[in-house]
């Protein structure tokens, strides 16, 4: 059981998302950082696809009312425990019963991750525990959590270990590895040089759905375009030739030109884009960017 | 690596961002998608037999989107083929997602494109899968605060409002694909006359359940939410429950008639 005392900027119940469903309109969303969430749960001892929260740039304050095994991944946010014991992250907490997590700002990067023992048992909706907002489904209720929600979840007890997880070396940085996209040749000269070599800034006005870029225009050739199937990762150029890359909650199809692909295994690095934070795009082959497998954290005893 | 991809990086590095580098930069973008047709998905068309049994067809080219995305030109196929895949469940595919002549096949991450795919890509389709698919007659009050665009459409097709609705009404329309929202669907089939281009600026809010009509499509807005496409009518049928067995009302190949309440 998780209170929720403040709600943070947009919490979210996440768990490894709802594929399967692209024909009905449908996108998997989930978790941001499919991996760092996997973490998280592996931490306290759930199942890699057991529902926790994803918060971004500023967190919540929740109490314990039964106390929990809980962990925290992703960007380190500034955080205290009420036990005043520090709250670390990568690593298996205890708390007491009754104790509070306040989660504040953000220090570096936008998203993380927090999974309790057992899992926020939430009703799946589509096979899933994941909260899509553009639709209101799944999660809680539909939506981000309020103040005064009060989360299920059985914090059953057993045995705890105290783990460590070793996330990847970069979660962070500017440069985005992408493959070029189904419309490439759309572009000249200009804008294709404009988007490969000039730098771009996450918009503030970015969600879950895209995430929008300011700098150099991408120029084009209008052309009409067939709607046709996207996935999160697709960089759209609209008529103003601002890209927009799309997110894990994004449409099913769109029909701007796609002037590249962000490759999975750099997901994550888009997940912890702050607004204002500089972005670049370089180019990897297909094949390449296929024999980057996601491999789960390494995770091991302390002490 | 090619010199032209070590071109490319370097001028995305910023660091000789000359005009010479930046163009062969171009050139070795587009060179990366151009030879569809001819390019194996998996990038080795001469070291596979598979390969000259795979793509005997001219008309099966494929894009990447990205790594996990391989659309495939699926023209009036698309759904056939949709169909077909759909029945093979191959472990590499995650979710497929047809569009307007086209099917986006996204592979679950680190997979390659396999054998079975391709094969499955190079067999031919059964026309029978899709022609099934349920009608649907959907009650729409058309005009009025329920279509405030339906006198501008009217007047743009020539007609006035009582010969446009009976236009509408008098197709039966086809589910080509949902997408946009969930459950939203562009049904195809609507008479030529009627077809408009989308507003130049999208309203804010679009309420649930408007019958709308965008470009050569006709479709429904299963829940409320901003939209760029005329809106003619209202219709009380809810064409998306997540918590139903079957969240969506109309499914692609699924065939649907408006009758004027």
């Amino acid at each position: 059981m998780i209170e929720v005392l403040r709600a943070g900027r947009c919490d979210l119940v996440m768990d490894q998302g709802r594929s399967g469903w692209g024909v009905l309109g449908v996108p998997t969303g989930g978790a941001a950082d499919p991996a760092a969430l996997a973490a998280a749960n592996r931490l306290v001892g759930n199942d890699a696809d057991a529902a926790g929260l994803e918060m971004i740039l500023s967190g919540p304050v929740l109490r314990f009312p039964t106390g929990g095994v809980a962990a925290l991944t992703g960007a380190r946010f500034a955080a205290t425990r009420s036990s005043g014991a520090a709250v670390v992250w990568n690593q298996t907490l205890v708390l007491a019963a009754g104790e509070t997590l306040a989660l504040e700002r953000a220090e570096v990067g936008c998203r993380c991750w927090l999974a309790l023992r057992g899992g926020v048992a939430v009703s799946p909706v589509m096979g899933s525990r994941s909260t899509f907002l553009p639709a209101s489904f799944g999660g809680f209720q539909g939506r981000a959590l309020q103040a005064g929600d009060m989360l299920p979840g059985d914090g059953r007890g057993g045995e705890v270990r105290l783990l460590r997880a070793h996330p990847p070396a970069s979660l962070t940085g500017e440069a985005l590895r992408v493959v070029a996209g189904p419309q490439a040749e759309q572009f000249d000269d200009t804008g294709l040089a404009a988007f490969f070599s000039r730098l771009y800034r996450a918009e503030a006005a970015s969600d879950r759905r895209g995430l929008r870029l300011r700098g150099a225009a991408v120029t084009h050739r209008r052309v009409k375009l067939p709607s046709q199937g996207v996935l999160p990762g697709a960089v759209q150029i609209p008529p103003d030739g601002q890209p927009i890359i799309l997110g894990w909650d994004g449409p099913v199809t769109g029909g701007y030109p796609v002037i590249a692909g962000l490759i999975a295994a750099d997901w994550p690095r888009l997940a912890q884009l702050q607004p204002g934070d500089p972005v670049r795009f370089v180019t990897i082959e297909v094949d390449a960017a296929q024999a980057l497998a996601a491999t789960p954290w390494p995770i091991e005893e302390m002490g | 690596m090619s010199a032209g991809l070590t071109a490319l990086m370097a001028a995305s590095a910023g660091v000789a961002s000359t005009l010479a580098a930046i163009r062969i930069a171009a050139n070795s973008v587009r060179m990366m998608q151009h030879s569809e047709k001819r390019r194996h998905p998996m990038g080795k068309p001469k070291t596979s037999r598979l390969y000259l049994k795979a793509a005997p067809d001219p008309n099966v080219s494929w894009r990447w989107v990205s790594e996990r995305g391989l659309r495939l030109a699926t023209g009036d196929a698309t759904l056939a083929r949709y169909l077909a895949l759909s029945s093979l469940n191959l472990p590499e595919i995650e979710d497929m997602i047809p569009a307007d002549g086209s099917l986006l096949l996204i592979l679950r991450r680190g997979e390659p494109v396999s054998a079975d795919l391709l094969e499955a890509l190079a067999m031919p389709l059964a026309i029978a899968h899709a022609t099934t698919g349920k009608l649907h007659e959907i009650a729409v009050e058309y005009g009025g605060a329920a279509g405030p665009d339906l006198p501008a459409l009217a007047e743009l097709s020539g007609m006035d409002a009582a010969t446009y609705i009976r236009s509408h009404t008098a197709v039966e329309y086809t589910v080509a694909f949902l997408g946009f929202q969930p459950g939203f669907p562009y049904l195809r089939g609507l008479p030529p006359a009627l077809h408009a281009p989308r507003r130049a600026s999208p309203r804010v809010s679009v309420p649930k359940g408007s019958v709308a009509i965008g470009g050569a499509y006709t479709g429904i807005y299963p829940a409320s939410g901003p939209g760029g496409w005329h809106i003619l009518g209202r219709t009380p049928v809810d064409l998306f429950d997540p918590q139903r067995e079957a969240p969506a009302l109309l499914m692609p190949g699924d065939h649907v008639r408006f009758v004027a309440a």
